[in-house]
């Protein structure tokens, strides 16, 4: 009889215990910032680490062959000709920096100083600044771009490395940059030599991030598709700093008045145009045209048009 | 201990006693018509209200939420495809782009609203269901930080449209297709429930009536009268029972597996829609990324692939005029999207856009808004196919269950009066 008593003491103690609420928790906050498309923070330094040949000198290019021919009278058989036939130059350019190769959002057209020297290609080819087909391409897309032949020319805040030099032929030097930092007005960073440590934006394939990775003290370094990912990266918190030649840094500054550039060029940076290793005949035609542009003013009218007052051109090197 | 084996067996004696002589065995016979009567009448009422309980949550729940999922999922998709045309379109974008984008927003938070309430039937949805709400203000504040850029004339602002892209298509609209999947998954469950066979039913129906018959045998040879008043009747009404909820069941049965047919019907062309949408987002952001969008283009001919797929098997399900339509504008569009491909191949980037944003009715927006409405139309018409064949199935059983309760009472009291009267004469 007491068994029975304790066994429904028990039972009546089980059926009185509390119900657990059926009711899930609140979810779990937020997954996280949003991010631009493949950012990567690079725990390994990019593969086209620099190690250039001592003989080389990467300014250098092929010497012209004459005067420039008149536009849309090139000489058969050579890869100005091919490009006359098929009525267009085909350009890899970028859409993303501002003031080199941008996309006008009101407009929608590309505009910028490496768009406009495109332009000044296809006329000396083609006799039509508009007789020009854009390819828009990321930094790490350069290259296999030229080596497949999908572009004829690059022109696209590229510098010109004896690495490079190995897989693609470059113009004479339009333009000397050098890399810089930018970094939000508030910070304290005064220059590469204070971001040990902190998050640095490049893009991937670069020179700008293979020189963040070698930076020292060490830099985390962060790499994104596009230059302009890499300010909105800034803007957001996600990265202390961006870290790429000056001209791009200009565009960045002009876009966000709450950024500054601080500390002195690190790097040498000399921008020339990319063509097929095949090519060396357009390299040494784009090569007579730049020495034209540099005489006749245009380049001049140019770099004010977009970067401001402009120094004196660099002066062409040749390795032949 | 012994007395109380003693007074068990004093109450097995006394049942037993009771069995041995006509008059016990006529009351112990009462009482089994009385237990087995509402016994079965209170197991075939839960179950017809079980089955009832399936098409109510089809009706109330499942099938609205499986449609604020798929809205959900729908106004996503819409709103970065229509972002994207906005941005292509260069300058500030058109008062109707910006009015589709901010209806979307609004329907695809109205519709999360409306979708939450599954979390408690649904846990495994939390994580999707967090993301969801907690992502869409992220990716809306992102969309304004590229306007204002844009209206500034900062290139960034095409960086914060892919950012707010690459959130959609990463985490929104993958969390938006979990939902989906769930709640179409929902629906088939209270489909399958509400469309079983009613095989319970007709078993104790028909047992009961086995035991009814047993019973009139008995009495027959025991009272020498061929039927029992009582009896009869309580057979009759439970042959009713049987057959009413039998008929009911069979309607449920009949209507749920056509409800099927229009859910699957329903689920073919939702599914055709975001495809319709994430193709034409793809197509957009070919143009955008400008000769870099290799990506978006292989992205787009998957999606298209899946929309012919769907399309095709949604025609040979129900060919309506709407679906047909479809299928009709779905091939110009290909044929638009072929043409802008081949513009923009050639090096004409401003034909390119012109033919995949402008007004030519040739043009990929006139096919592709042709389509979307089409889709938008036959969407309407199967899930009202739907609703009214799940309002039919419940019909089939409104008032089945008080009818078996009563019906259940009637026959047991009938009986007990028909035994009742043949046990009088033993006094």
């Amino acid at each position: 009889m007491r068994r029975l008593l304790a066994v429904l003491v028990l039972v009546v103690t089980a059926a009185c215990a509390p119900v657990p609420s059926g009711a899930p928790p609140i979810g779990g906050g937020s997954p996280g910032p949003p991010r631009p498309a493949d950012a990567v923070e690079l725990t390994a330094p990019p593969s086209t680490a620099d190690v250039p040949p001592s003989s080389c000198d990467p300014r250098a290019s092929l010497r012209p062959t004459g005067p420039l021919p008149p536009p849309g009278q090139m000489p058969a058989g050579s890869t100005m000709a091919r490009i006359q036939a098929q009525g267009r130059l085909i350009a890899g350019v970028d859409q993303n920096t501002y003031l080199m190769g941008f996309r006008n959002p009101i407009s929608g057209e590309l505009e910028g100083f490496d768009v406009d020297l495109a332009r000044e290609v296809a006329r000396a080819v083609l006799g039509d600044p508009d007789a020009i087909q854009f390819t828009v391409l990321t930094s790490e897309q350069r290259i296999p771009a030229l080596e497949r032949g999908e572009v004829d020319i690059v022109v696209r805040t590229m510098t010109a490395t004896c690495e490079r030099w190995q897989k693609v032929n470059f113009s004479t030097v339009y333009l000397q940059a050098g890399q810089r930092v930018l970094v939000p007005a508030n910070s304290e960073v005064t220059g590469i030599e204070s971001l040990g440590g902190k998050r640095v934006c490049a893009t991937k394939g670069s020179s700008s991030l293979a020189n963040v990775a070698a930076a020292s003290p060490k830099p985390v370094p962060v790499s994104v598709p596009n230059w302009t990912d890499c300010l909105v990266m800034l803007q957001q918190g996600q990265v202390d700093a961006i870290s790429t030649d000056d001209t791009i840094l200009a565009g960045f500054a002009a876009q966000d008045p709450y950024t500054k550039v601080v500390g002195p060029q690190f790097t040498d940076e000399p921008y020339g145009m990319a063509f097929p290793k095949a090519d060396e005949d357009f390299v040494r035609f784009v090569n007579a045209l730049l020495e034209r542009l540099r005489a006749d003013g245009t380049w001049a009218r140019l770099h004010q048009r977009w970067l401001g007052d402009p120094p004196t051109p660099p002066a062409a090197v040749y390795r032949d | 201990m012994l007395v109380e084996a003693q007074r068990n067996r004093g109450a097995l004696r006394r049942v037993t006693g009771l069995a041995r002589s006509t008059p016990g065995r006529l009351s112990l016979l009462a009482l089994l018509l009385i237990v087995v009567g509402l016994l079965v009448g209170a197991v075939t009422a839960a179950s017809v209200q079980r089955r009832s309980g399936a098409l109510e949550a089809l009706a109330d729940r499942s099938e609205p939420l499986a449609f604020a999922a798929q809205e959900v999922y729908r106004a996503m998709a819409d709103a970065d495809a229509t972002a994207s045309s906005a941005f292509l379109s260069g300058g500030v974008e058109s008062a109707a782009l910006r009015s589709r984008y901010e209806a979307d927003v609004a329907k695809a938070a109205a519709a999360l609203s409306a979708a939450t309430t599954e979390i408690t039937r649904s846990p495994e949805l939390t994580e999707a269901l967090s993301t969801l709400s907690g992502q869409l203000p992220v990716y809306t504040g992102l969309i304004e930080t590229a306007r204002v850029h844009n209206r500034q004339g900062n290139p960034v602002g095409a960086a914060y449209l892919r950012e707010a892209s690459t959130l959609m298509r990463t985490h929104l609209l993958p969390a938006a297709r979990e939902l989906y999947g769930v709640e179409t998954g929902n629906v088939v469950r209270d489909l399958e429930d509400a469309g079983s066979l009613p095989w319970l039913e007709s078993l104790l129906g028909a047992a009961t009536l086995a035991v009814l018959v047993f019973a009139q045998r008995y009495l027959t040879r025991r009272t020498n009268r061929v039927l029992n008043p009582g009896l009869v009747v309580a057979t009759a009404l439970t042959a009713i029972s049987l057959l009413w909820v039998l008929a009911g069941s069979l309607v449920a049965v009949y209507n749920a597996s056509e409800s099927k047919n229009e859910a699957t019907l329903v689920d073919l062309l939702a599914r055709a829609r975001i495809a319709t949408l994430t193709a034409r987002g793809d197509e957009t952001l070919t143009l955008v990324a400008r000769g870099s969008g290799a990506t978006y283009e292989a992205e787009y001919a998957e999606a298209d692939e899946v929309l012919d797929d769907l399309l095709g098997r949604a025609r040979a399900m129900n060919p309506t005029p709407p679906v047909v339509a479809a299928v009709e504008h779905h091939a110009r569009w290909q044929d638009a999207h072929r043409r802008v491909r081949q513009a923009d191949e050639v090096g004409d980037y401003t034909a390119a856009v012109a033919l995949a944003l402008g007004q030519d009715p040739r043009g990929s927006a006139a096919a592709f808004d042709a389509l979307d409405s089409d889709l938008v139309e036959a969407i309407g018409a199967a899930r009202a196919e739907l609703t009214d064949a799940i309002g039919r199935a419940r019909a089939g059983l409104r008032g089945v269950v008080p009818a078996v309760v009563v019906l259940a009472l009637l026959a047991a009291s009938t009986s007990t009066f028909g035994l009742w009267q043949r046990l009088k004469e033993y006094r």
